[in-house]
């Protein structure tokens, strides 16, 4: 059904929404423009009032969503619309509406009494926590305790650390918490995207409006070359998501980490860059691109690429496969 | 048996890649293989039959029309193909410049004599390539080339010096591009040859570069005539198709080398895992080894797109930058951890570990070249900077 809607469109759409939403008070105001304009439910079954679509028409979204510093738990919403849709169809049908606000608290698991890195648990209804089995639970974020925000340093979509509390709507078993952080790792890397983009594009206006020495700031080629590397940076988080959603010769999961993982060291960097070449308005509150920055270094941690890339360390001393090296004997 | 009735290409059922795997595995074998030290290097004779049944296997010339001794499949064919030949240790390519840079010009802009004249030759290895594009007062400014053309009664009179000509005295044919007018006129009256190594007053001089081999030279011509029928396109349309060269050096040539790359750090780490003291040193680096092989797997994205995108019909133009420049710094990268790993092993290391130091060694200063030639660092950048995000230089 899906195959004449073009990605392409939805990221127009998208970017309206988005627009739009820039002018809502708050979380529960910008969730009822979202679930209105449908975007919560791209990935949820029709039942729920979803698309049903796959997961590469949840991109634009969450690309859009990142360029506009959305403040809204957006990959949290797509993923959880779609996890819970089976059992517990009400709460999904809430979340595609708009209605009902759900987060996930992505580090730490409740074996520890204490989970971190839970957007807008503040307002969320509900919090889906992390087992230490590999499982989760989604909690009513009413009944856990000790809600903290003080640590984030997002400031558009600020990440709380909570203390779950008993009170257990639905349970997700290993499976179903991989999937979920298999696509997570997508959709964080195309909201990296999108934020990297808009700071180069900030950046690049401004090299060419700003005037030093009689010239603008873009016909100086240390500039000029500093924008060309953010660009490669833009460019390869763009192909690599292109590379992970097609049907990679490798097969799909490394392809995945390398999106998110190259997305979470270069993204940064992006924003880093253009606040440089802002100058002293780069360094100001009001310019975004520290929001971006923020919100980029959030989505590291929540989505652990630090971690990601010490597992895939350790993986690669384990040696290859390359059949070329088949006759070397190794030692323990 | 005609030569072109020999050719093989994958019998149906079987995917292209196996059949390139299993190929390689039963070819590539000995002093071909670039994996391991060797006593006596493998000889230019050696690569050059080697090559031939690369060709005949449906390795080689792959997206060449038949009627040229090609195997007339698309790109898509030839990215699965290489990235089985990435993945082996299989010597570059002593013709690349035929097959990768001549090939595709003379396709686009050559008549049909020329086409068979120049195309199967090139396959066959029985004409091995050479470009003379750079001189010595030109090299990013390519557009400031001073060798000169002059037509004479029946063809055209050649003067001037090139330089860093990769494998010219290895050659039989050079890529030339030279100007009908003066050095004024820039990107005006530029003009392509397929020079004939052998015409007299063409001189070739190797000269030794930092990995100690002689592979570039200085080539000189001093009234060499070539006849009108090797001249490639029109006069004046040199510039259009020499830029077109290079766009397609920089995106598609040796489209292995993400595998290439891959398989590079899989064969340290494989060959470190073999000696306690080796893994020592190793360890340490393991997380920068991790962000290389994520940069791996996002030039492999760069590659594809790009794949994709010509297969659809589109062209890469300044885009070709990306991979170019994305590649040849992150393989700098992993040459100079790599060498910083090997040069430490113990005195007296043998096999696998003698193997991958040679190997790191002669990949660290090959490096070097990579951020060089096919246009600089600095010229990709200005590239990006200037035609895909079109900055301005003036208010
Ligand atoms: C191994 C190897 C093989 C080669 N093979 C061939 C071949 O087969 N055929 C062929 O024709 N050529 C070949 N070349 C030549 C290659 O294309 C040139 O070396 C290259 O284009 C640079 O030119 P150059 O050496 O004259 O350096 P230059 O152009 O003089 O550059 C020197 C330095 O100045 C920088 N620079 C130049 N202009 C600018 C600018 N506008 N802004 C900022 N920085 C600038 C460059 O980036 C570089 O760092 C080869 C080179 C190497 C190293």
């Amino acid at each position: 059904m899906h195959d004449d809607l073009d990605p392409a469109e939805f990221e127009d759409t998208a970017r309206a929404v988005m627009a739009s939403c820039a002018g809502a008070a708050d979380v529960p105001a910008r969730a009822r423009l979202l679930g209105e304009a449908g975007l919560l439910g791209v990935l949820a079954p029709q039942a729920t009032g979803g698309l049903d679509l796959p997961l590469r028409y949840a991109v634009p979204v969450c690309r859009t969503g990142g360029q506009a510093l959305l403040g809204f738990p957006l990959i949290e919403t797509l993923l959880l619309a779609r996890l819970l849709a089976d059992e517990s169809p009400d709460l999904a049908t809430g979340l595609v509406a708009g209605e009902t606000l759900a987060t996930i608290a992505w580090t730490g698991v409740v074996e520890d009494e204490i989970v971190g890195g839970a957007p807008v648990a503040r307002v969320a209804d509900y919090v889906l926590c992390f087992r230490r089995d590999g499982g989760a639970l989604l909690l009513e974020t009413a009944a856990c305790t000790d809600l903290d925000e003080t640590l984030s340093i997002d400031v558009d979509t600020p990440d709380a650390a909570l203390r779950p509390g008993a009170a257990q709507v639905a349970q997700l078993d290993v499976a179903a918490v991989a999937r979920l952080r298999a696509d997570a790792k997508i959709l964080r890397a195309a909201c990296v995207h999108g934020s990297a983009a808009q700071c180069l594009e900030l950046a690049v206006e401004h090299a060419q409006g700003r005037v030093q020495f009689g010239r603008p700031l873009s016909a100086y080629q240390a500039l000029r070359h500093r924008l060309s590397r953010d660009a490669l940076a833009v460019e390869t988080m763009r192909n690599a998501l292109v590379r992970a959603l097609s049907e990679p010769a490798e097969g799909p999961a490394f392809a995945r980490d390398a999106a998110w993982l190259g997305a979470a060291q270069a993204g940064p960097g992006v924003a880093e860059s253009a606040i440089q070449v802002l100058g002293g308005m780069g360094f100001t509150w009001e310019v975004p691109l520290h929001r971006h920055l923020r919100q980029m270094r959030t989505q590291a941690v929540l989505g652990a690429a630090v971690e990601g890339l010490d597992d895939l360390a350790a993986h690669l001393l384990n040696g290859s496969n390359s059949p070329w090296n088949g006759d070397f004997h190794h030692v323990a | 048996m005609t030569a072109s009735s020999a050719l093989q290409t994958a019998p149906s059922g079987r995917s292209h890649a196996a059949h390139a795997r299993d190929w390689l595995a039963e070819n590539l074998k000995g002093r071909l293989r670039i994996d391991r030290a060797h006593e006596i290097p493998v000889t230019l004779q050696e690569l050059v039959d080697f090559e031939v049944g690369m060709h005949a296997a449906g390795l080689a010339g792959i997206t060449w029309p038949r009627a040229y001794a090609g195997h007339g499949l698309t790109l898509r064919e030839h990215l699965e193909i290489n990235r089985e030949i990435g993945l082996a240790p299989v010597p570059n390519s002593v013709n690349s410049i035929g097959k990768e840079l001549a090939g595709p010009i003379i396709l686009a802009i050559c008549n049909e004599t020329q086409k068979a004249e120049y195309l199967p030759a090139i396959l066959k290895m029985q004409a091995i390539w050479c470009q003379g594009f750079s001189e010595p007062g030109a090299g990013s400014d390519l557009a400031g080339l001073r060798t000169r053309a002059e037509r004479t009664a029946d063809g055209w009179r050649i003067n001037g010096q090139k330089i860093w000509t990769s494998g010219a005295s290895k050659s039989q044919r050079c890529l030339l591009l030279a100007r009908t007018g003066t050095a004024e006129d820039r990107h005006k009256g530029l003009v392509l040859f397929a020079v004939r190594m052998d015409t007299p007053g063409l001189e070739v001089r190797e000269i030794r570069s930092i990995d100690g081999h002689r592979h570039f030279c200085e080539v000189f011509f001093n009234d060499v005539i070539v006849d009108e029928a090797d001249m490639l396109g029109a006069p004046d349309e040199g510039w259009a198709a020499a830029t077109r060269v290079l766009s397609i050096e920089r995106a598609t040539n040796r489209m292995y080398r993400s595998w290439r790359f891959q398989s590079e750090l899989e064969h340290l780490i494989d060959a470190c895992r073999t000696d306690a003291r080796a893994m020592a040193l190793l360890t340490p680096y393991s997380r920068q080894l991790a962000q290389i092989r994520v940069e791996v797997e996002l030039l492999k994205g760069h590659v594809e797109t790009l794949v994709e995108t010509l297969l659809s019909g589109g062209q890469i133009g300044p885009r070709g930058s990306f991979p170019k420049l994305y590649w040849s710094e992150s393989h700098q990268r992993f040459a100079q951890i790599g060498w910083e790993i090997v040069s430490r092993f113990p005195p007296g290391v043998d096999g696998p570990l003698r193997d991958i130091r040679a190997r790191m060694e002669a990949v660290y200063f090959a490096s070097r070249a990579e951020t060089i030639y096919a246009g600089t660092t600095e010229i990709q950048l200005d590239i990006i900077a200037g035609r895909i995000l079109k900055l301005q230089k003036a208010a």
